[in-house]
């Protein structure tokens, strides 16, 4: 198979990935004659295909290892091609269709590929009306989603992010519980106020690009192009109060969807009224977006800002970490308190993610897929419930282990994996971050991190909150004498008592991808670890380092930067002499500001430096 | 096969079995599903055993030059990633320790699990409901005891201790439609929890401080008394760690303040409150400093704090083991007791005598439980020891084994409880905190009168039987095995750690035997601060002797000669009496001081979100919202006011184009 990643299929395997099942909800949408079952066939079946199509592109990725030119880290499956190019007078407009995956989004995406035929899977049972529209709006988000993490454009990156909105608006507000109108609209409009500011950033950023020529030729360009996007910083046109601004504008967008605290009312609404399907996808991919947008624009595009930042975000991490415990502890409602402990989880992935430290980024992608897993994986487990008892109040339910075996040891093993119990998912990445978070404040490759040991310290608190919350639940659910309520075991959706073959069928695959990433996490650690060196680490390692020096895209070139005017702890942490540009100690430039990325000075490369290329930018 | 095969097969052999159990369990093999936990365990065993003999080959040569040994782990697999090509691996670590370890769990695990074919079925032969997941459960924790046992770093032994509470929370939890015993395994898995908060943030100061998590270069870094960065080690950072370290086995050996557990984690069933609650899992926590002595005896205040506490809760227990009457309870506050003896000799630094107590704590205990099990078994389930008595002639093997593990606890010269507790007393006599000892002495006097104060109340004088036993009757061959194995145990264990030698204490026998030549490639031997006085020498052995034959005559004086006694004791002390027989009340102090707040403050969390957060939130929404009405005015639908406002439009963009611009 894998000789087919150098043909047509290979070159556009991400597009078919991401296209597939919007193709599919248009024909779905057309097809107004068909009958429920035809319906849930089809669209299990087109979720299935792009899964398929998703696992070849994983071959792809991997075949691509091995051809010339392509380092660990890099980009590789990528598509280019023009979208939207304006002929204006002195700035073209260049918007592209450009997209790729790396060892960051793969996984991510592999995650969304792996969870929305299994949510597809399980609602048959539990969506009895309109099925035509549902599953093509189950479809079009999946295809939304999956562009997410597959766009190199900044602007296409923002339209799949927003487009993720819509059908999941539709889902909660046609499918939901009694508070359905409310809980949609509180999302929609909460998350996309949110991400309005995120798209003045986006702007900002793009006209920015569009006043600096880039490349050899030195062409000036409206563009959303990560790549270049992610130079600005990097060759110092942004500076600390610009970043800083910019920083708050993504922050707006990405701490609202994934939810960081405070900013985070809106997620248990939304998940109790969503139907089951729409609560795993909101739980396990949706909020993903927004931990990928930070680790995608906020921290490589922003890296002054990020560090300056960090402590903050540390901290409400931290608080929320508590603070999600703590509300779901008192939840009665079983969906409510799983809502709750995303707050709790997602703050862990933060943390990680703002340690700027290998092992702290490693941790938090994991979390992201291990919580996608674990936590989609309690509310298909709550959705089966509440089809059989129509309630998933904790006070009406009680021995159901006696009840339903299978059903017992599946939510044992997800509450196991939620806990972080050494063995399973949910332990790798929590002692990743926090051994990430512990160690932060250490040097290492000449970069030490903005987080510390008492972030750490408080978040280990945590672990023990999470038992607390995770075991009340699975002690009052499944243990003590039998109680239902009154009217008992429903069956008229046609389930039987305990599992059916299906539902067991959708939860084992998600049992056994926790038991194997908690056991052997090798090959997922392995496929990350150079892309986050690459495309996250190396924006901080400051000049000099090994690190720096490996990740110079090729039209870098040494820019000095504006001085920058507040003293940020980044510039104690590098001293002056090791910011200065080899190369470019010249009397006619101020003073250089120590800037804490792609400034290279690696001796493999004969332009970095070059005074004239760089007085050329400044003009 | 070489050590490494040996190593990864002795976990791995009752993991399969567990796993095979899980897939076919239930619906092939039924009652029948002991034999693949079984086989898995005894093949486990003799693999140990041959490990044993292995090592000890190799350690005595090195101890015949007196030299100390450095044992290096191997690499099972790679499993975490912390900086860029530096994993942290799978390890695991054969040395004279593990191999002690391994043969104390493993042969306990093995009698435990043949106990329970008889215990787990009911009197007609037929399996108990959930028969094949209990031993599901039992192999999973052989697997984690054995994998904590052999971690050869700080991840792994991390893991390994998680595993055991999860096998230990299923196992409490195993009759879950008993709310107490929901409660319980709940309970256990939280405590559990709030020691590995401290276990865990030790781990990663480890990390942050040696930069690896594998033992022996964090040994071999506190030796030269380095740090990864290059600085100097300082002693404040290293009592940090041993006592973060420490926090993780006051959780999991159930020591002051966080024992609260484990009593509760009696409702298990009888063969688990053996086997984890009192022979292996609880003595995970000694192990543990066992295993990081370096870091301990590095600290001085480290090691005061660890000695007190286990001479404090070895009495604290004892007092409340006075006034218990369920038989199980009675024995787990006595396993408190006895494992605070196991962190007192820690705490002296007799790290040997340590490890000699839990190797023959573990078969007299686990006998005492299995002998209790046997005759709640006989009693339809009553383990209260007022509801029945005289038993001796009905369950003759229960009462002969059960005598001989009540000897051995109660410290009966020439039994192996005898010996291991000596050993840590006359420990503590010689160190910097001599007072230690004579608390030891004390709480030891009280061992024996409690033990013996439930032998002679349930086995002894008239015969009484709950309502609804129609006969005593002995226990099954499966059941009586078992007891009879570890009897045998409780009276030879002791040997393993003492050496014969004319002149000895009685005669011939001397303490530090095989056990301590082993264990002394590892550890160095405690200095001596003081010597031991008046018990100096040999004159200790006969001093405990003579405590533990007076505590047995004492509750012979109360319990048959003079039974009014305890009551008018009971009635002349009261408070004190109530406050022991409520157990110091540590529960609902728990309970008003951490549980009812912190749920107090999730209740204001939610309250936070609901009301404040959101209330900000409708406020934010009401800015547009009064934009929105504000300008309803100007919407009033009356075509003039629209002509009006067009006009005046017209007229400022007029004005602007013509004069502004």
């Amino acid at each position: 198979m894998i000789y087919l990643a150098d043909t047509w299929l290979g070159d556009h395997i991400l597009s078919i990935v991401i296209f597939l099942p919007i193709v599919g909800a248009a024909v779905l949408f057309s097809r107004t004659a068909w009958q429920p079952d035809a319906i849930r066939r089809f669209a299990l079946g087109f979720s299935l295909l792009t899964l398929f199509f998703a696992l070849l592109a994983l071959v792809f990725y991997l075949a691509k290892a091995h051809e010339p030119g392509i380092a660990a880290g890099d980009w590789r499956l990528s598509e280019k091609a023009d979208w939207l190019v304006g002929d204006a007078e002195s700035v073209p407009l260049r918007i592209q269709y450009y997209i790729g995956v790396d060892g960051i989004g793969l996984p991510l995406m592999l995650l969304t590929a792996l969870l929305t035929p299994l949510a597809i899977w399980g609602s048959f049972s539990g969506i009895q009306e309109r099925h035509r529209e549902y599953y093509a709006l189950m479809l079009l988000l999946h295809g939304a989603m999956l562009g997410v993490f597959c766009a190199r454009d900044l602007l296409l990156f923002y339209v799949f992010f927003e487009f993720t909105l819509i059908p999941l608006y539709f889902l909660i507000g046609i499918w939901g519980g009694s508070q359905r109108q409310k809980a949609a609209d509180m999302f929609f409009i909460y998350t996309l106020s949110g991400s309005m500011l995120t798209f003045a950033g986006v702007l900002y950023l793009g006209w920015k690009a569009s006043t600096i020529a880039f490349g050899e030729a030195g062409v000036r360009e409206f563009t959303f192009d990560l790549d270049r996007l992610y130079l600005l910083a990097a060759q110092g046109h942004l500076s600390l109060d610009v970043q800083w601004w910019l920083f708050v504008a993504f922050f707006a967008g990405f701490a609202i969807k994934v939810p960081l605290f405070p900013l985070h009312t809106w997620l248990p609404l939304a998940h109790t009224e969503a139907p089951t399907a729409g609560s795993v996808i909101l739980a396990a991919v949706l909020l993903k977006l927004g931990t990928y947008g930070f680790l995608r624009l906020s921290l490589p595009m922003l890296p002054l800002a990020a560090v300056e930042l960090a402590p903050a975000i540390g901290w409400l991490s931290v608080a929320g970490i508590i603070y999600g415990a703590l509300a779901a502890w008192v939840q009665s409602d079983v969906k409510k308190l799983v809502a709750y402990s995303s707050v709790s989880h997602l703050g862990f992935c933060l943390l990680g993610m703002f340690s700027l430290k290998l092992a702290g980024l490693t941790g938090s992608v994991l979390y992201m897929v291990n919580h996608g897993l674990s936590t989609g994986a309690l509310f298909l487990i709550v959705g089966m419930i509440y089809e059989r008892y129509h309630t998933r109040e904790i006070d009406k339910l009680g021995g159901l282990a006696r009840k339903m075996p299978v059903m017992a040891f599946f939510l044992v093993v997800f509450a196991f994996a939620s806990v972080g119990l050494p063995g399973l998912n949910g332990f790798v990445s929590e002692f990743l971050v926090l051994l990430g978070t512990f160690t932060s404040s250490k040097m290492s490759n000449g970069f030490s991190g903005p987080l510390g040991i008492p972030f750490a310290a408080v978040a280990a608190s945590g672990i023990l909150l999470g038992a607390i919350y995770m075991l009340y639940m699975v002690a009052s659910v499944l243990f003590g004498p039998v109680k239902e309520p009154e009217h008992g075991f429903d069956d008229s959706t046609g389930l039987t008592q305990d599992l059916t073959p299906r539902e067991a069928g959708i939860l084992a695959p998600l049992a056994i991808a926790c038991l194997l990433l908690g056991v052997f996490p090798k090959p997922v650690i392995n496929l990350m670890e150079p892309s986050l060196n690459t495309a996250v680490l190396a924006r901080f390692a400051p000049a000099g380092s090994a690190m720096a020096g490996a990740a110079v895209p090729d039209e870098a070139f040494a820019v000095p930067t504006a001085p920058i005017g507040r003293t940020s702890h980044v510039l104690r942490n590098f001293g002056d002499d090791r910011g200065v540009l080899p190369g470019t100690k010249d009397d006619r430039l101020p003073r250089r500001a120590t800037v804490p990325v792609l400034l290279t000075d690696s001796p493999a490369r004969e332009d970095t430096g070059n005074p004239e290329a760089a007085m050329e930018v400044l003009r | 096969m070489d050590q490494h095969t040996l190593a990864i097969l002795i976990p791995l052999l009752p993991l399969a079995g567990a796993v095979l159990v899980g897939l076919i369990g239930l619906p092939l093999l039924r009652s029948r599903s002991h034999w693949l936990v079984i086989t898995p365990v005894a093949a486990a065993l003799v693999l140990a055993w041959k490990l044993y003999q292995d090592v000890a080959a190799t350690t005595t040569l090195a101890c015949v030059a007196g030299k100390r040994m450095m044992f290096d782990s191997f690499r099972v697999y790679d499993w975490l990633l912390a900086e860029s090509n530096t994993w942290l691996n799978v390890t695991f670590r054969v040395d004279p320790l593990t191999c002690i370890m391994l043969l104390a769990v493993l042969s306990v695990s093995l009698l435990v699990v043949i106990y329970s074919v008889g215990y787990m079925r009911d009197h007609h032969g037929h399996a108990e409901r959930g028969y094949e997941r209990f031993f599901a459960c039992l192999g999973i924790f052989v697997f984690s005891m054995c994998t904590l046992v052999l971690a050869g770093n700080f991840l792994v032994l991390y893991a390994g201790w998680e595993l055991v509470g999860l096998s230990s929370y299923l196992l409490i939890g195993f009759y879950y439609e008993r709310p107490a015993a929901a409660a319980a395994a709940k309970k256990a898995f939280i405590v559990n929890r709030i020691g590995d908060f401290g276990f865990g943030l030790g781990i990663l100061l480890i990390y942050f401080t040696f930069g690896t998590l594998e033992y022996s270069k964090v040994f071999q870094m506190i030796h030269a008394g380095a740090t990864v960065g290059g600085g100097a080690l300082e002693p404040a950072r290293i009592t940090t760690i041993a006592l973060l370290l420490f926090c993780g086995a006051i959780g999991k050996s159930a020591q002051l303040p966080l024992h609260v557990w484990l009593p509760d984690a009696m409702e298990g069933p009888t063969p688990v409150s053996a086997l984890i609650h009192a022979a292996t899992m609880v003595t995970a926590g000694v192990y543990m400093v066992a295993r990081c002595h370096v870091i301990f005896a590095a600290s001085e205040y480290a090691m005061w704090i660890v000695a007190t506490l286990g001479a404090a809760t070895a009495f604290f227990a004892a007092t409340i083991a006075l006034t218990q009457f369920d038989m199980k309870r009675i024995l787990a506050y006595s396993t408190l007791s006895q494992l605070g003896y196991m962190f007192l000799g820690l705490g002296v630094g007799a790290f040997d005598s340590a490890i000699f107590h839990l190797f023959t704590h573990a078969y007299f205990k686990a006998l005492l439980f299995l002998g209790a099990g046997s005759v709640m078994h006989a009693m339809a389930g009553t383990i209260d020891i007022r509801r029945f008595g005289g038993l001796k002639r009905a369950m003759p093997i229960t009462h002969g084994t059960f005598l001989i593990g009540g000897l051995a606890l109660a410290g009966f010269p020439l039994l192996s409880g005898f010996w291991s507790k000596d050993e840590i007393i006359h420990a503590a006599l010689e160190s910097r905190m001599p007072w230690l000892a004579w608390v030891a002495l004390l709480t030891a006097w009280l061992t024996a009168f409690y033990t013996f104060r439930m032998i002679f109340l349930a086995f002894y004088g008239k015969v009484k039987l709950p309502q609804g036993v129609e006969h005593a009757h002995e226990s099954g061959a499966w059941m009586s095995a078992p007891l009879v194995l570890l009897s045998v145990g409780a009276i030879f264990a002791g040997y393993f750690g003492v050496a014969f030698h004319s002149g000895g204490a009685f005669g011939i026998f001397e303490p530090h035997g095989k056990l301590h030549e082993l264990l002394g490639v590892l550890f160095a031997k405690p200095e001596k601060a003081v010597h031991g006085g008046l018990l100096g020498g040999h004159m200790l052995m006969y001093v405990s002797s003579a405590i533990a034959i007076l505590g047995i005559f004492t509750a012979y004086f109360f319990y048959r000669r003079r039974p009014t006694i305890p009551m008018a004791l009971a009635l002349a002390t009261g408070p004190v009496y109530r406050l022991l027989y409520n157990k110091y009340y540590v529960d609902e102090i728990y309970d008003l001081v951490f549980v009812r707040p912190l749920r107090k403050l999730g209740e204001i969390c939610y309250d936070l979100d609901r009301y404040f957060i959101n209330g900000i939130l409708w406020i934010i929404t009401l800015i547009p919202k009064s934009i929105g009405f504000g300008l309803r005015r100007w919407q009033q639908g009356a075509i003039q006011g629209y002509a009006l406002g067009m006009v005046v439009g017209l007229l400022v963009v007029l004005w602007w184009m013509l004069v502004a611009a």
